[in-house]
């Protein structure tokens, strides 16, 4: 500290001895006026560090090293999730995987998770439509210990009777506190108007009352069901040894089997109509707004021309329509965004924002009008090569670590996409035509059937929402 | 003129040996001749350089207008002499379309403008900060739109967020003489009444070359950097002084409390407790604590609200560092229908025990050991690290080696919480916060 404030003070002597003019404008062009350098394009997976091997029982296991800080991350992988639930059984996932933290070989709930914090480590559990995933991260120090809590609460959960129960009351609790979150209740209003009776119609994390009948026996079949080698992947990324990460799961899972992985689901059929839904909270002063109708699946194959279209549209930030007018120009919202939500099965393509109960009705006529023009008028000419530019740019920054170049690595694998998807994206990207985007947007874009959620006091926005279509008011 | 005034690394060995290579080490200062610091930090291992102008000004610092730091902030994205033939929001969109971000954030003590690109767009980027920074141009019709833009934020965070509303009046009850009792965002009367005027005033008051701090870490190269610095903020004034609000918050010889009526399923309670400053050696201490409180499964607050009350899901605490006073909160969102005092008793408590006996040697181990290890991971990407050196030059004035932040860390014993806890944790300190329903019956409520 001393020195650096003793360095500080000596160099602020000099400060008056010189001094730089403010730049002129005429003297040369201004950096944004260049054209924009392009440099080649770096590789994203670095071959030498990624190691893969597949077990005999058929568990794939990946290893991405990253020696430069002394920590990691590890986990497991199963490749079914929510989406293969009965309706009966919905949120089972969610609870099996939440139940696998809660003991797990020799050790109870309190146990394991002091196994976990004496390290300052993280040990995560987790179920979305298409996997549920284990995982855990802290010092390669403490890679053995962690290992070997990762191991138990992938092949060993406990389900003891007890914790079931208290988890039960916890994920009732949790889906009756989601309901005070605006943007979620939009969420799970505008995916039932959607899907209704699809499984994909009922929240992930299921309804209280499909919640509130499960107990241990569930989980244990759930888990027997998707938790197991075929089609399973082990990973593991940062200071790990791939030799010894290898010797480790071959000991640790190898003698492990199981029956192969349960059917697909179908998608659901597309909406025939528009709906429109109001979520009544008669106290809110800004209204969560969700606009929007069936999309793709992960595996389509439009699907880099749906992400370059909605990078011009709704997905781009600033650069986007609909930042650029609901917010820039017409000051209507913080924030406004479009998003193809890609799941095995199609998932939604859903624009959310948000705005002041007065202005719900320019928001919603802005909105539709972008979409009818996305159809009418798709990104073409200098807006597409801006978007194109943007997608392409981005996707190194956002694969940066070596922990998101793990998750994007993953993603293929769940989606079973090629291997090489990642060092292929930017040139597929640059090889879109407008042709391309034009098609995509005409084949996409429905907004004659999109369904229409609003949360907020129903009495202001009943008038409002009529203009678009049947209103059904419900309660949170 | 810019001159080098040292690397951090020469100053480091001599205090802890670090355990591996701490990449912020190697951090390289540079005072430019009117005042700026610029931070530069070369990582060629990332495909990602990240550019971060740190002002020393954020809303603490507010005096007539509240929510002008903020406010000003995203008037610093809507247009300069050179841009605004590009249309709105052109920074934005320059950043965007060469695939990078570009944002902002203000807080209590600063206001932080960042871009993360590509290596061959970090001249575009400083050249774009430079120009806002020499010719912003800030008029009445950009501030019409973008204010409704912060009065909805505001709703976002704020009104329509019962934990926005429940962190909102702890901070008013916590503080009642220093400006940090009132929220970053501003109180909408206020936002609505600004004008350009005071925006243009804030800015010459406060954006001054001696009041900045330009960070630059991953993929560059330093010289290079240097010279663009210099060409695109050499120019910037330096201020005489930069004004800083005189109050200073006076004791606390009472517990105050505030109920927030809002119709949520989950009523919310929150404790708060005014703190050191981020110079003082007990922060370390109060961070253990709250690790001690609500880090995790194992915590005291996790099983006595979660396991045994089963009050509540998620309980948390936490010392939020601020310039001139932090503040320690503690708290959790409820199940519905769970008794609040009942929680509130609980909490209080589980703070009176720590407060009453020390932690085992373990349990502080166990809290100690979690922030050990998020330091270590917290440095995974160029933003990170430009964050991370920004900030500690900012709050310190100069960069803290890792080992030494470690060390502190592990100079904490259990007496040390034991008499944090006891000193600022006292229940005549305490700030308390509900936020439930209005009883159906009470007229006059939302």
């Amino acid at each position: 500290m001393r020195c650096a404030f003793a360095a500080i003070a000596m160099t602020t002597v000099l400060a008056g001895c010189a001094s730089a003019t403010k730049p002129d404008a005429a003297r040369e062009p201004f950096a944004w006026e260049m054209p924009a350098v392009v440099a080649a394009d770096r590789p994203i997976v670095d071959a030498a560090r990624l190691h893969r091997r597949t077990l005999a029982n058929g568990l794939q296991v990946i290893v991405l090293e990253d020696r430069r800080l002394p920590e990691f991350s590890a986990g497991f992988i199963a490749l079914r999730g929510a989406a293969i639930e009965a309706p009966s059984e919905a949120g089972l996932a969610v609870f099996t995987a939440a139940l696998m933290e809660r003991g797990a070989g020799a050790r109870d709930k309190l146990n394991l998770a002091a196994a976990v914090d004496d390290l300052g480590a993280d040990l995560s559990l987790n179920a979305d439509w298409d996997s549920l995933r284990a995982s855990v991260s802290g010092l390669s120090q403490d890679f053995d210990a962690l290992f070997a809590v990762l191991a138990d609460v992938v092949r060993r959960p406990r389900f003891d009777l007890e914790e079931a129960k208290q988890l039960v009351a916890e994920q009732r609790a949790a889906i009756a506190q989601a309901q005070d979150d605006p943007a979620r209740l939009a969420t799970k209003h505008f995916m039932r108007a959607l899907y209704g009776a699809h499984r994909l119609g009922t929240p992930s994390a299921g309804l209280d009352e499909t919640v509130a009948r499960f107990g241990p026996a569930d989980a244990r079949a759930f888990h027997a069901r998707v938790v197991k080698p075929p089609g399973g992947i082990l990973w593991a990324v940062g200071d790990v040894d791939p030799g010894a990460l290898f010797a480790r799961a071959e000991s640790a899972f190898g003698a492990w089997s199981g029956a192969p992985l349960a059917a697909l689901p179908d998608a659901a059929p597309a909406p025939e109509k528009r709906r429109v839904v109001i979520v009544d909270r008669p106290e809110l002063g800004q209204v969560q707004v969700a606009i929007g109708h069936e999309g793709i699946a992960r595996t389509d194959e439009r699907r880099l021309e749906a992400q370059l279209m909605n990078a011009a549209f709704g997905a781009g930030g600033f650069s986007s329509r609909l930042m650029n007018r609901i917010r820039a120009t017409e000051g209507l919202t913080y924030g406004i965004y479009a998003q193809f939500a890609q799941y095995r099965v199609p998932g939604p393509f859903v624009v959310s924002t948000f705005t002041r109960v007065s202005e719900v009705g320019k928001l919603l006529a802005s909105t539709f009008e972008e979409l009818e023009r996305l159809r009418a008028s798709p990104p073409a000419g200098d807006e597409l090569e801006r978007a194109r530019s943007q997608r392409v740019g981005s996707f190194p920054l956002q694969l940066e670590t070596s922990e998101a170049v793990m998750r994007a690595l993953l993603d293929l694998e769940v989606y079973g996409l090629p291997r090489d998807t990642l060092d292929t994206y930017r040139a597929r990207m640059r090889a879109i035509t407008p042709e391309q985007i034009a098609a995509t947007a005409n084949a996409l874009v429905h907004p004659e059937r999109a369904a229409i959620v609003l949360v907020g006091p129903a009495e202001a926005l009943g008038e409002v929402a009529a203009q678009y279509g049947e209103v059904e008011v419900v309660s949170p | 003129m810019a001159v080098t005034l040292s690397c951090v690394g020469g100053l480091a060995a001599e205090s802890v040996q670090p355990e591996f290579d701490d990449p912020a080490l190697r951090t390289r200062i540079t005072k430019l001749a009117n005042g700026l610091d610029v931070l530069t930090l070369e990582d060629h291992a990332t495909p990602v350089v990240s550019l971060q102008v740190w002002a020393k000004v954020g809303s603490g610092d507010e005096s007539r207008f509240t929510g002008i730091a903020h406010l000003f902030e995203h008037m610093m994205f809507l247009g300069s002499k050179n841009l605004s033939k590009l249309g709105p929001e052109a920074y934005t969109k320059l950043v965007e379309e060469r695939g990078g971000t570009i944002n902002a954030y203000t807080s209590r003590d600063v206001t932080v403008y960042f871009e993360n690109v590509a290596p061959e767009h970090l001249p575009l980027v400083i050249a774009l900060e430079g120009e806002r920074f020499a010719n912003l141009e800030v008029t009445e019709e950009a501030l019409k739109a973008e204010r409704q833009v912060v009065i909805e934020e505001r709703r976002l965070r704020s009104e329509n967020d019962p934990e926005g509303i429940a962190f909102e009046s702890a901070m008013a009850l916590a503080y009642q003489a220093h400006p940090y009792r009132v929220p970053t965002v501003g109180w909408k009367s206020d936002l609505e009444k600004v004008t350009a005027a005071d925006c243009r005033a804030f800015f010459d008051t406060y954006y001054a070359a001696n009041n900045l701090v330009v960070a630059i870490a991953g993929n560059f190269d330093t010289d290079e950097a240097l010279a663009l610095v210099e060409k695109h903020f050499g120019w910037l004034r330096t201020a005489p002084s930069i004004p800083r609000n005189p109050q200073e918050e006076p004791e606390q010889n009472g517990e105050r409390r505030a109920i927030e009526h809002f119709p949520v399923r989950a009523p919310i309670l929150l404790s708060a407790y005014q703190g050191p400053s981020t110079h003082s050696p007990d922060t370390d201490a109060l961070d253990i604590a709250s690790g001690i409180l609500a880090g995790g499964r194992t915590s005291r607050l996790h099983r006595a609200l979660v396991d045994e009350a089963r009050l509540a899901l998620e309980p948390s605490a936490f010392f939020w560092e601020l310039q001139r006073a932090g503040v320690f909160m503690a708290g959790a969102t409820l199940v519905p229908g769970a008794d609040v005092a009942a929680a509130e008793k609980i909490i209080h408590d589980e703070i009176a025990k720590l407060a009453a006996t020390p932690p085992s040697e373990s349990e502080l181990r166990r809290a100690r050991r979690a922030l050990e290890v998020q330091w270590i991971r917290g440095q995974g990407s160029a933003h990170a690290l430009a964050s991370r050196i920004a900030q500690d030059y900012v709050a310190y004035g100069r960069i803290e080696p890792l080992a030494e932040k470690l060390a502190a860390l592990r100079a904490v014993a259990p007496a040390d919480v034991q008499r944090v806890v006891k000193q600022y944790l006292a229940p005549h300190r305490r700030n308390v916060v509900q936020v439930f329903p209005p009883a159906a019956d009470e007229e006059g409520q939302p």
